[in-house]
């Protein structure tokens, strides 16, 4: 088994070497949380990766050994690492066959729910609080107390914006005693308004309408990434003729050729982001009900770089 | 509400709202993630990295698998 200090080691050489070569990329997520102190249980790498640099950060990787191990594309799902996929949000994925598991890392080259250019607010390798915070906003329960710690970092650190990501009634509670929220973040997030947030069933109510917003928005983003998956694995599995373990730059070509044919670039925006968060308030207005509509974050500046 | 309109930071913070404030984060690391990661979550960063390393090889020799599936997507 390689250590997890060896294998953090590892994607942090990757990631410092990619940046020394001019391409922005930054870890992201389970990682990116264990450096601001929120330990997270992940042993993988997710990367943030210019899409316009695609091309470079693949032959970086094609090269880059662990172990004595070249990296391949992991399995038949994989998209390949090309700028017109990443721009749309996909996600590409490489495996070093390491024993007795696997070492994985997955690109993508926007942000789930990213507001701003990470590009620009890198922490060194790693991606800001910030965006690892607004990425945290999943459909998954367990993702919601790492965005709430990120917030109360940010703050702690003197950024408002941690207002954004607090979605803990006590927390928000007890932090506007001491510091109140600047009334500008109420465009964004119109909860900041109830502060002192001394109504706690209400404020439980509307936190939890949020949660159910943000989480109906992945459910239906990530619903429109996979509809496209079935065809392009079934093509990619076909063309690969049963030969594993290919090179990147073969393995490459041929994904390339399959995407061409069966994956959109631009699923979301095909779809269109309006309709999404539509369709999600709709969702929350059944579910939570017709009165926290109006109570719901903005959204539609959560789509950065699509 | 603070309604200086072009406050993008917090005021300095006195020596006493930085202790209450550290108390209320502590607070929701250990309800939100329990007595003993609240710990590791506010050591300093050479002994955070070295517990969670300890705690995730721990896991993975004992057959816990933590690699995720590829969708293609990013979860």
């Amino acid at each position: 088994m390689i250590p997890y200090a060896e294998l953090e080691d590892f994607f942090s050489s990757l990631v410092a070497t990619a940046q020394e070569r001019g391409i922005a990329c930054a870890i992201t997520s389970g990682m990116a949380c264990v450096h601001f102190g929120v330990a997270a249980t992940t042993k993988d790498c997710d990367v943030l990766c210019d899409a316009a640099k695609s091309e470079d950060f693949r032959e970086l990787i094609a090269v880059t050994g662990l172990r004595g191990l070249l990296p391949t594309y992991r399995g038949n799902i994989s998209p390949p690492l090309d700028a017109r996929w990443m721009q749309g949000g996909w996600t590409s994925h490489f495996t070093w066959k390491t024993k007795p598991e696997d070492t994985c890392l997955d690109i993508f080259g926007i942000a789930p729910r990213g507001s701003s250019p990470w590009h620009q607010e890198l922490r060194g390798i790693y991606a800001a609080p910030n965006v690892v915070a607004e990425m945290k906003r999943t459909n998954r329960d367990k993702d919601w107390p790492f965005a709430t710690a990120l917030g109360g970092q940010m703050l702690d650190e003197g950024n408002v914006n941690g207002w954004l990501h607090l979605y803990d009634l006590e927390v928000l509670r007890l932090w506007s005693k001491q510091v109140a929220p600047p009334e500008s973040l109420a465009g964004s997030r119109p909860l900041l308004r109830l502060v002192p947030f001394a109504d706690t069933l209400r404020v439980k109510r509307l936190l939890l309408a949020e949660r159910v917003f943000w989480s109906e928005l992945d459910e239906l983003r990530v619903k429109i990434y996979q509809k496209h998956l079935r065809s392009y694995t079934a093509a990619v599995r076909g063309a690969s003729a049963g030969r594993r373990n290919l090179a990147i730059a073969e393995s490459h070509e041929l994904r390339l050729e399959c995407a061409l044919a069966h994956l959109p670039t631009q699923p979301l925006r095909d779809y269109g982001m309006e309709r999404m968060i539509l369709e999600a308030k709709t969702n929350v207005g059944v579910t939570v009900g017709p009165d926290v509509l109006e109570w719901l974050p903005v959204a539609e500046n959560h789509f950065y770089g699509l | 509400m603070n309604t200086d309109p072009s406050a993008s930071s917090i005021p300095p913070l006195t020596a006493a709202q930085r202790r209450r404030l550290g108390r209320i984060m502590r607070d929701f690391h250990r309800r939100a993630f329990g007595e003993e990661l609240a710990r590791i979550n506010f050591l300093p960063e050479a002994q955070r990295k070295l517990a969670v390393a300890e705690m995730i090889d721990h896991a993975r020799r004992n057959g816990v698998k933590l690699t995720r599936p590829a969708l293609g997507v990013t979860l």
